[in-house]
């Protein structure tokens, strides 16, 4: 019921700036990820900076302030700039637990300069990590997993 | 003649603002990416979510939000995603201490039509416009250590940070729980 409140609060309260943009409500599904790693290939191509494979990786990035993106179903980024009453988008609490997570989100998007920006009022759904792609990838970067991480 | 000539101009100004060119100037070191350019530009460092929302704290949220740069060029809203610093780190606190300011940046706009890249950015340098000396954007891993004094060690902090060694205890290395990845470990660190 409170999610519900803050939902009909956020949705209600974005059009009250002059100065917003032109948001649409939209429930988009996809996996939370680590969208520099995604976006520049620094790590390797895109299939291989996501799921399992890239885990840890996206736990850095996530702690370290590298904005989280949902990859939808369509294909497409949307840099996440809320997670329901979080705002810390620079390497906050509620991002961190949803890394590599494939989850529905309820909310506002905008569009701007090519970019999708996601202000999620709720997470419908967490589906945990859905994409184990680790078989096929292996660890991404390999000393992501140290020595130390060999179990006895 | 004139007539072409507005021809011309009416054609450049409509062309898309990806299609711009920022290298004039640009001193950005090369990171050896696919879709890097280098961008030297004139910007106002603005927080996002204010701009899109009108949720607009004091400070931009006082180092809690993602900021972004407001081109002056193009108007275009460009969104650092990466500081200078190869160790996992974002750009939003680089330029947390220029909030509301005009600023010079200099840095590498990724332009990946593939993958939806377009207007990211990697920020190495930030100065407030007007001003010579530039300020390194590499202060991420500092902020770190004051905010974790007793942490200190040899290793990354991305070793040492307590709430990643937290998740990585409570769901493993791969995301799927301690359990279910002890063979795959056993097989990827003894190869």
């Amino acid at each position: 019921m409170i999610r519900h409140l803050a939902l009909a609060a956020l949705l209600a309260a974005a059009p009250l700036s002059t100065q917003a943009a032109e948001g649409e409500r939209v429930t988009i599904r996809g996996e939370a990820i680590d969208t520099w790693c995604y976006f520049s290939g620094v790590m390797g191509g895109a299939d291989a900076v996501v799921g399992s494979a890239h885990h840890t990786c996206a736990l850095w990035c996530s702690a370290g302030g590298i904005p989280v993106g949902l990859l939808g179903e369509d294909g497409q980024v949307y840099m996440v700039l809320q997670l329901e009453d979080d705002t810390n988008s620079n390497g906050g609490d509620t991002q961190l637990r949803f890394a590599s997570h494939t989850i529905t989100a309820d909310g506002m998007l905008y569009k701007r300069d090519g970019i999708n920006y996601l202000v999620v009022a709720e997470v419908v759904a967490d589906d945990d990590i859905i994409n184990v792609n680790h078989e096929d990838y292996g660890v991404i970067p390999p000393f992501a997993v140290p020595e130390s991480a060999l179990p006895e | 003649m004139t007539r072409l000539a507005s021809i011309i101009a009416a054609t450049l100004s409509a062309l898309p603002a990806a299609a711009q060119d920022f290298s004039e100037g640009s001193t950005a070191r090369s990171w050896n990416l696919y879709a890097e350019n280098p961008a030297f530009f004139e910007a106002r460092v603005v927080d996002p979510l204010c701009e899109l929302t009108g949720n607009c704290p004091d400070n931009c949220g006082d180092g809690t939000r993602q900021l972004a740069l407001l081109r002056t060029a193009d108007d275009v809203m460009v969104l650092p995603l990466k500081n200078s610093q190869p160790a996992f780190t974002g750009a939003a606190n680089e330029l947390q201490p220029f909030c509301g300011q005009i600023v010079e940046v200099d840095g590498l706009l990724l332009d990946d039509p593939d993958l939806g890249a377009t207007n990211v950015y990697l920020v190495q340098k930030i100065r407030e416009s007007g001003t010579e000396e530039w300020t390194k954007a590499n202060r991420w891993t500092k902020d770190w250590a004051a905010a974790h004094p007793d942490l200190k060690g040899k290793q990354p902090w991305f070793r040492r940070d307590p709430r990643i060694e937290a998740e990585i205890v409570a769901e493993g290395w791969l995301g799927l729980g301690p359990d279910a990845e002890v063979e795959f470990l056993k097989e990827w660190l003894e190869e």
